[in-house]
């Protein structure tokens, strides 16, 4: 049951970053498994010399450095292609940063240094746990919360949630749609990169890590509804539960159904669960 | 005229092919590769190039061709395992697929075709990966002999190769195999096959659908159905090169089914062109050329594919053929559904 708790948060906390460059980039991002890996393997790189406090603070900032990049040199092109043609070309981002990835560190597994204390279990009252994933588990909250209040409660929130209603009328207005375009990009790439680092202690990295954390977290913001806050965080949660519940129960079907709930979405209910029904055309 | 042309340069390609690779790194097992995987991305091209439609599973066609493929061989019909009746059986359980599948994802657009059509080829995946007793889970089917192609009075086992004569740079003719001639006679029907059907009114009227589906549905087409002929004959022809490859490999594993390779499917078809006839073909004969040749000499194979697809996108939208190749008027009713409307003031 916790397990489950755990890696929904980490699926949450991706498919944030995805369900926000969605909403405001209109964006189905290929690559976004790519932050997540990059994140993985600074933070282990930083951490082995400059301890895991570092790491954790280098992850997401080289990640997100690293989108602001790609998203001037490369997406910018595309903002006002077919959305196809927009899968296309993080798609090939994503196999060129995994590939990258592979070259520099090998195909091997690795593993997050962290402290053994941090691993020690936690008596809970109704069972025992892991701290560091219970110190996880309260920074990833912590995290959907920032991200919340950056959303509602700055200026650049409200370009961000302007330009999520309607692009050009925010541009008529004055408002820089570009530049919040890129710093909710760099965001949600950052934030990645920090679960990366963050998770890599519990489930170890290698350079396919990001196409098979990216795979179930479209499931997560299909589930909750492309481009909501609340539903990546709901869908996440369910997500997470679903597969370790169906573990314990059946668990020759713990992959499958996944994806049958997230078919079964896109067919009754495309907007997601929390979704505003927006019209799905074109 | 022009038939003659088509018939005539193609047939020449296929014969020279497996030679004229040969000086650089090339062989007949790769040609003949070439070929099986190529015919699947002509099949997607009809989706992504003439439909609009980018399906993000098609390795679950492939795939699942594959082990129908095998297991008509070596589980449903043991005592008289016959080449047709693998192939006939896959591509019918296939064809049966996608029909129900298409019936459902053609419902949805853009993003969200391309999420329904990834769910559905992922359950496909885990389905194959853990039914063990049936597809032998992780470990795929394995060393399951082709049954000899029967042609009328005559049986012939397709891996037999040809007799050896040397032919100097372009290698030896016994490097191939009956296997290339067999495959190389498909990929014409297909290629036929493929080129009357974009030219049909089938053809123009789903040209119009992508160009403005509203448009065409109002002048009287019935999208959902013209899209929905469109996946199955995609997936058919999928399942028809996935048959290919588990019987030519003797094997299959469910990595054919991965996101992966669905993807790989996409890389091909949009390096090479989408909207033209061979560009697919093209497309997958130069990557995997790269994946073969190429990973000999270095790790970074994959790298550059994916340095290739990302320039190709930016650089050459239309890919190496729609940007090189002989331009091709639009036709008349993708045109017309285009034009803006005129306004008047």
């Amino acid at each position: 049951m916790l397990d489950g708790f755990v890696r929904g948060l980490v699926y949450v906390a991706i498919a944030l970053g995805l369900t926000i460059v969605f909403g405001m980039l209109r964006l189905v991002n290929f690559a976004h498994g790519a932050f997540y890996a990059i994140g993985a393997y600074v933070g282990l790189v930083v951490a082995e010399r400059l301890g895991i406090v570092a790491g954790l603070i280098a992850a997401p900032l080289f990640v997100a450095l690293f989108a602001v990049a790609f998203d001037r040199l490369l997406l910018r092109r595309f903002y006002d292609k077919e959305p196809t043609s927009q899968i296309l070309v993080t798609f090939g981002v994503a196999i060129v940063v995994q590939e990258s990835l592979r070259l520099i560190f090998g195909g091997t597994t690795r593993t997050f240094p962290i402290p053994q204390a941090l691993m020690a279990p936690v008596n809970l009252g109704f069972t025992e746990y892991p701290a560091y994933r219970l110190a996880f588990a309260a920074g990833i909250a912590a995290i959907v919360v920032l991200v919340w209040l950056f959303i509602q409660r700055t200026n650049y929130g409200l370009i961000v949630r302007a330009g999520i209603r309607d692009r050009t009328m925010v541009q008529l207005l004055g408002g820089n749609v570009a530049m919040a375009s890129t710093i909710v990009f760099a965001l949600g790439a950052g934030l990645a990169g920090l679960v990366g680092a963050a998770a890599s202690p519990i489930y170890s990295v290698d350079p396919d890590t990001g196409f098979s954390f990216l795979v179930p977290s479209f499931v997560v913001v299909v589930i909750g509804g492309l481009g909501s806050f609340w539903g990546a965080v709901l869908g996440g949660l369910i997500v997470g539960e679903l597969q370790s519940l169906t573990t314990l129960v059946l668990p020759a079907a713990s992959d499958v159904v996944i994806y049958v709930a997230m078919a079964l979405v896109l067919l009754f209910r495309p907007s997601g669960l929390l979704g505003e029904s927006e019209v799905i055309r074109g | 005229m022009r038939d003659l042309r088509f018939y005539g340069l193609t047939v020449l390609g296929l014969v020279l092919f497996p030679f004229a690779i040969h000086p650089i790194g090339g062989y007949g097992g790769l040609a003949t590769q070439i070929l099986i995987v190529g015919i699947a991305s002509i099949g997607f091209n009809l989706l992504l190039g003439y439909a609009g439609l980018l399906s993000y599973g098609q390795a679950m066609f492939y795939g699942v061709g594959g082990y129908m493929a095998l297991l008509t061989v070596s589980r449903f019909f043991p005592d008289h395992p016959n080449f047709w009746l693998a192939i006939v059986l896959a591509v019918a359980f296939v064809t049966l697929m996608a029909l129900v599948i298409g019936t459902l994802v053609v419902r949805l657009y853009g993003i969200y075709f391309a999420l329904l059509t990834l769910a559905f080829a992922q359950m496909f995946f885990f389905i194959v990966f853990k039914w063990r007793d049936l597809t032998q889970g992780d470990d795929g089917l394995q060393g399951i002999a082709s049954p000899p192609l029967g042609l009328g009075p005559w049986s012939i086992d397709l891996t037999t190769p040809f007799p050896a004569l040397d032919l100097g740079p372009f290698g030896n003719l016994s490097d191939l195999h009956y296997w290339y001639v067999f495959v190389a006679i498909v990929t014409l029907a297909v290629l036929a096959f493929m080129r009357a059907l974009v030219r049909s009114q089938f053809g123009e009227t789903l040209a119009a659908i992508r160009e403005n589906e509203e448009r065409s549905r109002l002048i009287g087409f019935d999208p959902k159905l013209y899209k929905l002929a469109a996946f199955v004959i995609a997936g058919a022809l999928t399942g028809l090169a996935g048959a290919l490859r588990g019987l030519y490999e003797t094997s299959i594993a469910p990595d054919s089914l991965t996101v992966e390779t669905s993807g790989n499917f996409v890389i091909f078809t949009v390096i090479g062109g989408v909207k033209t006839l061979f560009g697919p073909l093209l497309g997958t004969g130069l990557v995997m050329y790269l994946q073969n040749v190429v990973s000999a000499k270095t790790d970074a194979w994959r790298l550059i594919e994916g340095i290739v697809f990302v320039a190709v996108i930016v650089f050459l939208p239309g890919g190496v053929l729609g940007t090189f190749g002989r331009k091709r008027a639009r036709t008349d009713l993708a045109r017309a559904v285009r034009a803006k409307p005129e306004t008047t003031p």
